[in-house]
C-alpha cells in the first residue's frame, strides 16, 4: 500500500519535472535564459520575508479552493465550479461586511458564514440536477462559473457600487476584517483557516464512518450502493460541502485581503485550486504542498516582468504543461486502457 | 483444405510447433509467478492450460502475448525464435488473445468495434458496408452469431466475447489464446464456443485455452498442460487422462463435487417471495410472478441459464432494483419498499454475482473492504468515528479463518487472485450476523481448492441455521449444496426439484423452458 502511494508520488514529481523542462524549452524559444527565469521566480517567491508572506498570501485561496476540490474528488464529484462559488462567497462576505454593523469578531464570523452558505447554495443547483436527473456535474458546474462571475459583476456595478470610479462595492467595516499576521504584509488568518481545513478534511475522510462512505462512493460507486450507501444523496452532500468551502475561499479573500468586493477580485484561484488538488491526487494534506507550489509560481511571476524579458503568462503555460504531463503520465502507465486518464480524475 | 486435426497420425508428428516456450521464468518481487516453464503447442490443436488461481496461467499467456517480458527463457513461434516485445509484435506473428475482461466501446456497433483501429476505408472514409459484410462473413464461417449493426452497449457478455474473438480473427490470428473464456458464459454459450474452437482447428488454426473447469477441458481439448504454483506439472494428451488424475495434478489432492451430507434443519420461514415482478435495464419484464420461500437451515438453489431473471431477482431482493409488482418479506418486512441499507439492517447478507464491480473496491485495502455495510456499527464505529485498529484486527482474523492468501489486512484487494477476492466478500458477508444469505455465483472464476472451501463455508452457514438462497449457473454446485432447486426460465420459476434427487435431464428440460406439469408423469 505504501509502495503504491510512493509510486504515485514519484510519478507526480516526474510529471512536474517534465512540465518544467518543456517550460524551459519554451523560455529558450522566446529568447530568455531558463536559469535566469527560474532564479527570478525563486527570488520573487522566497527572496525576503515580504516575498515569502506574499507567496503565502497567494497560496491561501488556492489551498482553500484545493480543499474544496479534494472533497468533491474523493466523493467522485468533479466540482469545476469552485471559481464561481468563490466569487459568490466573496460577494456575500463583502455584503455582510458593508451592510451591517456588528461587534468585531462576530461580524467576521457572520460574513464568513454567509460566504459558506452562498457557495453551497450556488453549487446546489448543479448538485440537484446531478442527483435528480444524473446531469453531468462537470458541464453544469463549469457553466455556472460564468453566471456567477457576471452575476457578481452585476451586483457590484448596478446595485452596490461605491460612489466614484471603480467597479467595486463600498469597503467593509473593520469589524469584519480577518486579522493580519504580520505588519508588513496583508497575509492573514485565512492561511490558518486553510491549513486547519486541509488537515481537518483529511481526518474526516480517514477516521469517520461518513468519510469512509464518501471515499468508497468515489472509488467504487456500485460497491458503495451494494453496501447500503445512498450514493445519490452522498453525491449531493459532497458537492454541497465542496461548494461551501469554495464560498469560504471567497469570503477569506474578501475579508482578509481586499476588504471590499470588486470585479475580477480573485482571477483563476478556483481553477488553480482544482489543479493543485488534482496534482495532489485528491489528498487535502498533499494539497498544502501543491497549493504552495502554485502560490509561489504566482507571486514569483510578479517579479518576472520586471526583471526579465519573459511575460508572466509563461506561468500559465507551465501550469497547462503540468496538467498535460500529469494526465499523460497516467496514460503511459496504463497503455492500452483508453479510459485510464478519464477515470483518474474521477478517483 | 488439409486438416491438421489431431489424431490424424501422419501429420501428428511432422506438424510444426505453433508455440514453443522454453524455461520461462517471471518474478514479481519475491514472488515467482512462472518458474522455468516449458510449453510446446502443436499447430492445429486445442491446447488447454489448467491450474488453480495463482498457478501462473495468465502470467504465462501474458508473456507469450508480449504484455509481460520474461526474466528468463525464450519463445519460438512457428519454429522461429522471436522476441515478443509487445502485443503488436505478437499480433504480427499471428497470435491473438481474448482476455478475461473485454475492451469494447459500448456506443459503437459490433462491426465498428471489430474493426476499431484498422477500419476498412474507401475514399478516406470508413466503409461501413464492407465492415458489416466482412463481420457477417466471419461470424457465419465460425458460428459466432452476432448482428454486426447492433450497438455493443446493449449486448450480453456472451456476445461481447464473440466480438472479441472476431476482433482477433480480423487481425489475422492463426493462434488464438483464450483466457478463461467460459467464466462469463452460460453452459449453452460455452458449448457454442467449443463448436467455434473446433471450427478454428478444422481450418488449421491453433487454440490455447486457459480454464479451471475440468469438464470443459476434457470435452474440448486435445492436449492438457497442468500448472501448479508457477511450475509445469505435466503436458499430456487429453485422451490419456481422466478427471480424477487431472484434479490430482492440479491441486495435489482429491476434490469431490459430491452431494454434501446434511441434517434436516428446516426452521421458520425467513424469506417469503410472493408474485414478484421486475423489469430489466431495457425496461422489459425480466422477473415474472416469482413465488417461493426460504426457511432457516435450508439452502434453496436457483438454477437456470444465465440471463433468465436470476440477476434481477437478486437485485430486487437486495434493494438495488425496484420491483414492479409483488412483495418479498424478510422476517415479515417487505424488502421491496426498503433501501439497500435498510434491507441489510433487516438481516440480509449478499454475495453479489458481479464480484469485481459490486463486491469489492479493488483499490481499497482488505480491511476497508471488510468494513462495508457495517461502517456505522459498533465496535467498528463509535459516534461516527472509525476504530481502524479494531477493523484491521478483525480483518486479520477473517484472513486467517477464511484462509485468504494475502500478506496482511493492509493489502489492496486488487493484488489478490479471483478466488481470494471472493473469500474477502464471503468473509465480510458471512460474519455480519444476517439471517438470510443471498449468494450469487459464489464460485464463478474461482479455482477448485477455493471452491471447496467456499462450499464448506456455505454448508457451515446452513448448519448455523441461516436461510440461504443460492443462485448458480453450475448444476453440480447446486446438486452438491441445495436442499431444493428452483429452475428459472424467461423470468419464471418453472418448477422445483428436491436436491436429493436432482436429475440433470429434468432440470435441463425446465431450464430450456419445458414446464414439468405438461410432461406425462
Amino acid at each position: 500500500m505504501m509502495s503504491d502511494r510512493l509510486r504515485a508520488f514519484s510519478g507526480q514529481i516526474i510529471a512536474v519535472g517534465v512540465a518544467l523542462l518543456l517550460g524551459a524549452i519554451i523560455i529558450l524559444l522566446v529568447g530568455e535564459s531558463p536559469v535566469h527565469v527560474l532564479m527570478t521566480l525563486l527570488r520573487g517567491a522566497f527572496g525576503d520575508q515580504e516575498k515569502i508572506a506574499g507567496t503565502l498570501l497567494q497560496t491561501t485561496p488556492i489551498l482553500i479552493c484545493g480543499v474544496a476540490a479534494c472533497i468533491g474528488l474523493r466523493g467522485g464529484m468533479f466540482n469545476v465550479g469552485i471559481e464561481g462559488q468563490l466569487f459568490l462567497g466573496g460577494f456575500a462576505a463583502a455584503w455582510v461586511g458593508f451592510s451591517f454593523s456588528l461587534p468585531a469578531g462576530i461580524h467576521m464570523l457572520a460574513a464568513l458564514a454567509l460566504a459558506v452558505v452562498a457557495g453551497a447554495a450556488w453549487v446546489a443547483i448543479p448538485a440537484f440536477f446531478r442527483a435528480r436527473y444524473n446531469t453531468n456535474e462537470v458541464v453544469s458546474t463549469i457553466l455556472s462559473n460564468y453566471i456567477a462571475v457576471l452575476l457578481t459583476s452585476y451586483f457590484t456595478i448596478f446595485l452596490f457600487k461605491r460612489p466614484g470610479g471603480w467597479s467595486e462595492t463600498p469597503p467593509i467595516l473593520a469589524t469584519a476584517y480577518l486579522p493580519e499576521i504580520f505588519s508588513f504584509s496583508r497575509l492573514n488568518w485565512g492561511l490558518f483557516i486553510g491549513l486547519a481545513l486541509a488537515i481537518g478534511v483529511a481526518l474526516v475522510f480517514r477516521y469517520t464512518s461518513w468519510g469512509y462512505g464518501v471515499t468508497i462512493v468515489g472509488s467504487a460507486p456500485k460497491f458503495a450502493e451494494y453496501g447500503g450507501v445512498n450514493v445519490k444523496r452522498q453525491g449531493f452532500v459532497v458537492l454541497l460541502l465542496s461548494g461551501a468551502v469554495g464560498g469560504l475561499a471567497g469570503g477569506v479573500e474578501t475579508l482578509g485581503v481586499h476588504h471590499r468586493f470588486m470585479e475580477g477580485f480573485a482571477p483563476g484561484f478556483g481553477f488553480d485550486g482544482l489543479i493543485a488538488a488534482l496534482l495532489a491526487n485528491g489528498s487535502p494534506v498533499a494539497t498544502i504542498v501543491t497549493a504552495l507550489f502554485f502560490g509561489a509560481l504566482r507571486s514569483g511571476s510578479l517579479l518576472l516582468e520586471v526583471d526579465t524579458s519573459a511575460s508572466r503568462e509563461i506561468i500559465t503555460v507551465i501550469q497547462a504543461l503540468i496538467i498535460l504531463s500529469v494526465s499523460a503520465q497516467v496514460l503511459i502507465k496504463r497503455r492500452g486502457d483508453s479510459q485510464a486518464g478519464e477515470r483518474r480524475w474521477k478517483f | 483444405m488439409v486438416s491438421n486435426a489431431p489424431g490424424s497420425p501422419t501429420l501428428h508428428n511432422t506438424a510444426a510447433m505453433a508455440v514453443e516456450l522454453t524455461g520461462i521464468t517471471k518474478r514479481f518481487g519475491a514472488f515467482i509467478a512462472n518458474d522455468g516453464i516449458d510449453l510446446a503447442v502443436r499447430r492445429g490443436e486445442i491446447h488447454a492450460i489448467i491450474g488453480e488461481n495463482g498457478a501462473g496461467k495468465t502470467t504465462l499467456m501474458n508473456i507469450l502475448f508480449g504484455l509481460l517480458q520474461p526474466d528468463e527463457g525464450s519463445i519460438r513461434l512457428n519454429g522461429e525464435a522471436t522476441v515478443v516485445a509487445d502485443p503488436a509484435a505478437a499480433i504480427k506473428a499471428g497470435l491473438g488473445m481474448v482476455h478475461q475482461h473485454f475492451k469494447l466501446v459500448p456506443s459503437l456497433s459490433v462491426a465498428d468495434n471489430v474493426f476499431l483501429g484498422m477500419e476498412i476505408r474507401r475514399h478516406g472514409l470508413i466503409d461501413h458496408a464492407a465492415q458489416i459484410a466482412r463481420t457477417q462473413e466471419l461470424s457465419k464461417r465460425f458460428g459466432l452469431h452476432v448482428d454486426p449493426t447492433e450497438r455493443v452497449g446493449l449486448l450480453s457478455v456472451g456476445i461481447e466475447q464473440r466480438i472479441e474473438i472476431l476482433k482477433v480473427l480480423v487481425r489475422g490470428a492463426r493462434t488464438i489464446i483464450l483466457d478463461e473464456p467460459t467464466a462469463v458464459l452460460t453452459p449453452q454459450e460455452s458449448r457454442e464456443l467449443f463448436q467455434t474452437l473446433r471450427s478454428f482447428v478444422a481450418e488449421g488454426m491453433t487454440v490455447i485455452f486457459i480454464s479451471h473447469h475440468l469438464e470443459e477441458v476434457m470435452e474440448v481439448s486435445d492436449t492438457v498442460t497442468v500448472l501448479r504454483n508457477g511450475k509445469k506439472v505435466a503436458t499430456r494428451p487429453t485422451s490419456e487422462l481422466n478427471k480424477d488424475e487431472l484434479v490430482r495434478m492440479m491441486v495435489g489432492r482429491e476434490v469431490s463435487f459430491d452431494r454434501r451430507p446434511r441434517a434436516e434443519l428446516q426452521g421458520d420461514v425467513i424469506l417469503e417471495v410472493k408474485d414478484l415482478w421486475a423489469r430489466d435495464d431495457r425496461r422489459l419484464p425480466a422477473l415474472r410472478n416469482a413465488s417461493f420461500t426460504v426457511r432457516s437451515g435450508e439452502v434453496v438453489g436457483i438454477a437456470g441459464v444465465a440471463g433468465n431473471g436470476q440477476t434481477e431477482l437478486a437485485e430486487v431482493l437486495s434493494g438495488l432494483r425496484p420491483a414492479s409488482h409483488g412483495e418479498a418479506r424478510l422476517k415479515g418486512q417487505d424488502l421491496t419498499t426498503l433501501t439497500p441499507a435498510a434491507i441489510r439492517e433487516a438481516g440480509l447478507a449478499h454475495v453479489p454475482g458481479d464480484r469485481m464491480l459490486r463486491g469489492v473496491d479493488r483499490n481499497a485495502s482488505i480491511a476497508a473492504n471488510t468494513l462495508m455495510g457495517r461502517q456505522h456499527r459498533a465496535p467498528w464505529s463509535r459516534n461516527g468515528m472509525l476504530d481502524w485498529k479494531a477493523i484491521a484486527g478483525n480483518a486479520g482474523a477473517l484472513i486467517k479463518s477464511f484462509d485468504i492468501r494475502a500478506q496482511g489486512a493492509g493489502d489492496a484487494v486488487k493484488r489478490l487472485s479471483g478466488g481470494n477476492i471472493q473469500k474477502v466478500v464471503l468473509a465480510r458477508e458471512f460474519t455480519n450476523g444476517a439471517d438470510f444469505l443471498l449468494i450469487d455465483q459464489p464460485t464463478r472464476g474461482v479455482d477448485i481448492g477455493a471452491q471447496e472451501a467456499i462450499h464448506d463455508e456455505i454448508m457451515r452457514q446452513r448448519a448455523a441455521g441461516r436461510a440461504i438462497l443460492l443462485i448458480s449457473v453450475q448444476l453440480d454446485e447446486l446438486a452438491a449444496l441445495a436442499d431444493r432447486i428452483l429452475v428459472m426460465f424467461n423470468g419464471r420459476i418453472m418448477g422445483e426439484v428436491a436436491g436429493d434427487d436432482a436429475d440433470e435431464d429434468r432440470i435441463g428440460m425446465m431450464m430450456a423452458g419445458v414446464s414439468p406439469q405438461l410432461e406425462p408423469a
